[in-house]
């Protein structure tokens, strides 16, 4: 019978047409030129289209994130057949399936957020109502109703990957496609919206004036607590839900929650673990600007605002994502010899080292070729906006174009298949819980008490001795 | 599995270990990083009190505060030419207009037009960017004088800022005697708040009138706006003043903060005074930084009269387009504990948020709408504030 794309990531073999380091230099370089001419043309200040304004281009950005998501992970693919995908040249795959996400992209934007909601429920997420508004501005107008699309996409952009990654497809795994998709789709779109409106609709009510105390809560309820009345609060954990997701997904090989054999057990605590570490994330990362820049103060602008420290959380976690997508896709999730645990720690300390380089060269170089501006803090700079648009074109790459051309895509023999099933049990089985272990946990728990204790210690010491921005 | 159960053998340590370094960070992360516990970790502020003196009393003359007269003009440009981040002297607006459209220009061809007429010839010049420009009639500009009187009555005059529009800056500086001021080398310096077009552009008026007059900008002009200072024909001294704080006369004090703003530029000079039983006060263009940051700078920084933060004048930047965002909530609700008694702003500071200002019952002292300013919210212009002094 004839497949769709049903677990083709994991049955396509990609075997590199080079030795070494080679294919994974030749896709940085193919990625990054790809990046940059497309930045110019959609994103750049300086360039074609300018969407840049922030909010537009940043809307499109955040979106096609999750369409390509969906394309992959719901639908795996459909309607394309899984003979398509193994024959065609991944030129052809990248060019066919990439404008098809465009388009789903334009569709979901004009068509529904816009068109459907905007007109229908929701008038700003539509810029034509918003103008209705006195005094309100096209400009402003276009970027309140991409603010309100973005803030939906935030949270689309956690839950759609969380379903698959933590929930495993659960209940509808033995759907065929479109079926499960579509199920999928409508049940993290569900709870997308209940969330938004829990978490983002209070921030757009008291974007007009007078406050909308009759359709939304104002002030909000986290006020006291995020010492703001922004959303950005929220932004802030949702971000590090999307970005824990993925490091679940790729260097942590979904560990630890695969040790859990109760299938809906691993999946209730798999879906709610990867919440407790992106609050651990979003607390630290706040903690870590108040350690470097000082405590936030309410009212202030800029790098002193509460609501913009905990956007930047949200903006440092995109920077821990890129290297350890980078892993996955361009290194076969290097190292992989040693046990589960110590691979994973071992990869998330190379992430963590790569994600701070990484956010020091960015603020000390992007303005010079990205056409944003030097600081860190200039109301309409957006990291995630580069940072995203380059994973989106990786996610292209190594889900369309089996990272060509420094990988040839071969499908795995039913045999392998089965060796590469058995190895993971195997490697599984050699971390499941033993009393033996008990002695190496405890000393891990107070090592890694101690690790983050040293760490809070030395932050202000470490941002003191190098000068980002001059 | 361990084939020595019981024993610990190096790989089980290993195994071991690695989860529990990953759950032990993790879980201190989650209980530690927000708790109130953390606060013990932040340094303590320690004040440095730098003395700059105190003063009699200050007299602020609004010369202008509306730097462009429309703003769905001015925002359809922005939006046009690509939004907030885009260079400003790429928009084609005047007086660096070159005919070639919306988000098309730059420094060089523009000034190339106009050069040869700065600073005298500013109505020609005018005349010749109306017509090569992108909305040249939405042209303002801000600019407001500063009397200043020491405590042995010594008096002093500066500028803080030179406005955008050539032809409606000289209109306002002439309403309000600048020009002969100016002429006549009353006013010691002229202080350039930042970068901008509607604070900077309209340098030639002042220069037509007083070429030689000392100008204090802050650190981080970018090329084209060094460039402009010669250009436009200024001949006398040219301080460039580097983040901190600079200290002017006893009682008056700059300070420059280190900050992108929008339309590519970098860095905002505003003014602090120190009023003789009063308190302090603080006078700026646009203050980006916001004026919570400069109260709280204020506070680090310097000593000043009764601790007390006594009075506000200028733009503060919160919605100077009209629009809005939680987080300017968050400065309006957050504004009254710092116990300002004079809030004297325009400009920037928006007209809703002046309204949301005096909804809060803040001391904000209200204007007559005059001379094309729009709402009597706030102070418009040709109006006057007086710290210390009574207008």
């Amino acid at each position: 019978m004839e497949r769709f794309g049903e677990n083709y990531l994991e049955e396509r073999k990609l075997v590199k047409r080079w030795k070494g380091p080679i294919p994974a230099i030749v896709s940085l370089a193919f990625t990054l030129a790809i990046f940059y001419a497309t930045w110019w043309i959609f994103q750049d200040p300086r360039g074609w289209m300018r969407m840049y304004t922030p909010y537009v281009g940043y809307m499109y950005t955040r979106w096609w994130l999750i369409v390509l998501i969906w394309m992959v992970y719901l639908f795996n693919y459909w309607p394309f057949k899984r003979s398509w995908l193994e024959n065609s040249h991944p030129l052809l795959k990248g060019a066919v399936l990439t404008a098809i996400s465009v388009g789903v992209l334009y569709v979901l934007i004009k068509g529904f957020f816009e068109g459907l909601l905007g007109n229908l429920g929701l008038a700003y997420f539509n810029p034509g109502q918003l103008m209705k508004l006195p005094g309100v501005t096209e400009f402003f107008a276009i970027e309140y109703a991409a603010l309100a699309c973005l803030m939906f996409a935030a949270l689309a952009s956690w839950l759609s990957p969380a379903w698959i990654v933590a929930c495993e497809e659960a209940p509808w795994q033995d759907l065929k496609q479109p079926g499960k998709g579509v199920s999928i789709l409508v049940m993290t779109f569900f709870l997308s919206t209940v969330i938004y409106f829990m978490t983002m609709h209070s921030h757009m009510g008291i974007l007009y004036y007078p406050w909308q105390y009759f359709t939304s809560i104002a002030p909000p309820y986290w006020e006291k607590f995020a010492n703001t009345v922004s959303g950005n609060f929220h932004v802030s954990w949702i971000m590090c839900c999307t970005v824990s997701v993925w490091l679940v997904e790729t260097i942590w090989e979904r560990y630890p929650f695969n040790l859990i054999k109760k299938n809906g057990l691993r999946r209730v605590v798999a879906f709610f673990g990867i919440i407790v570490i992106a609050f651990a994330m979003h607390f630290f990362l706040y903690f870590a600007q108040e350690l470097t820049w000082g405590p936030a103060i309410r009212g202030t602008r800029r790098d002193f605002a509460p609501d913009w420290r905990w956007l930047h959380v949200g903006e440092m976690a995109v920077f821990f994502l890129v290297p350890a997508l980078f892993i996955t896709f361009y290194c076969n999730n290097w190292p992989k010899k040693f046990s589960m645990p110590a691979n994973v720690v071992i990869r998330t300390v190379i992430t963590i080292i790569a994600a701070i380089l990484l956010y020091i060269f960015y603020y000390k170089t992007s303005h010079l070729f990205l056409g944003t501006q030097k600081g860190f803090s200039h109301p309409q700079q957006f990291p995630m906006i580069p940072t995203i648009w380059l994973i989106n074109i990786w996610l292209a790459h190594h889900w369309f174009m089996d990272n060509w051309p420094g990988w040839k895509m071969v499908p795995k023999t039913a045999d392998e298949i089965a060796k590469d099933h058995e190895m993971k049990e195997a490697m599984i089985q050699d971390i499941r819980w033993n009393p033996t272990f008990g002695w190496g946990l405890g000393v891990g728990v107070v090592a890694g008490v101690a690790v983050y204790f040293i760490t809070v210690g030395l932050l202000p010491v470490f941002y003191s001795a190098i000068n980002i921005i001059k | 599995m361990s084939e020595n159960k019981g024993n610990i053998n190096r790989r089980d340590f290993l195994k071991g270990a690695s989860m529990g370094i990953v759950g032990g960070t993790l879980a201190t992360m989650l209980v530690y990083s927000y708790s109130p516990w953390r606060k013990a970790r932040f340094p303590k502020v320690k004040r440095k009190l730098a003395d700059i003196g105190a003063c009699k009393n200050i007299k602020i003359t609004n010369i202008s505060e509306t730097s462009w007269f429309d703003n769905a003009s001015l925002m359809g440009d922005i939006k046009g030419a690509g939004g907030l981040l885009v260079n400003q002297y790429d928009y084609n607006w005047p007086p660096f207009g070159d005919g070639s459209g919306l988000g098309k220009g730059s420094y060089q061809k523009g000034i190339a037009k106009i050069k040869h007429l700065l600073p005298d010839k500013l109505d020609e010049a005018w005349a010749v960017t109306e017509k090569a420009s992108v909305h040249p009639e939405n042209a303002g500009g801000y600019a407001c004088l500063i009397e200043m009187e020491e405590l042995d009555g010594k008096k002093h005059k500066y500028l803080l800022d030179s406005g955008w529009s050539y032809k409606w800056t000289d209109e306002c500086f002439k309403r309000e005697g600048i020009d002969r001021m100016l002429k006549n080398r009353e006013i010691e310096a002229l202080f350039i708040s930042h970068e901008h077009f509607d604070h900077f552009w309209g340098l030639p008026v002042t220069l037509k009138y007083d070429p030689n007059i000392t100008l204090i900008i802050p650190d981080g002009f970018y090329p084209e706006g060094l460039q402009y200072i010669q250009d436009a024909g200024h001949k006398g001294k040219l301080i460039k003043v580097k983040p901190g704080l600079n200290p002017v006369v006893p009682g008056f004090a700059s300070f420059v903060f280190a900050i992108p703003i929008i339309c590519r530029v970098y860095g905002e000079q505003s003014l602090y005074f120190n009023i003789k039983d009063k308190g302090l006060v603080s006078v700026t263009g646009c203050c980006h930084q916001s004026i919570i940051q400069f109260a709280e700078t204020a506070f680090r920084e310097i000593k000043y009269e009764n601790d007390n933060l006594y009075g506000v004048y200028g733009g503060l930047h919160i919605s100077p387009f009209e629009d809005w965002d939680p987080k300017y909530d968050d400065l309006v609700l957050s504004l009254g504990k710092y116990g300002f008694e004079k809030i004297g702003c325009n400009h920037c500071t928006g007209i809703l948020c002046a309204k949301k200002f005096i909804a809060a019952n803040y001391p904000v002292v209200r204007g007559t709408a005059r001379f094309r300013s729009k709402d009597t919210a706030y102070l418009g212009n040709g109006d006057k504030i007086g710290f210390g002094i009574e207008v």
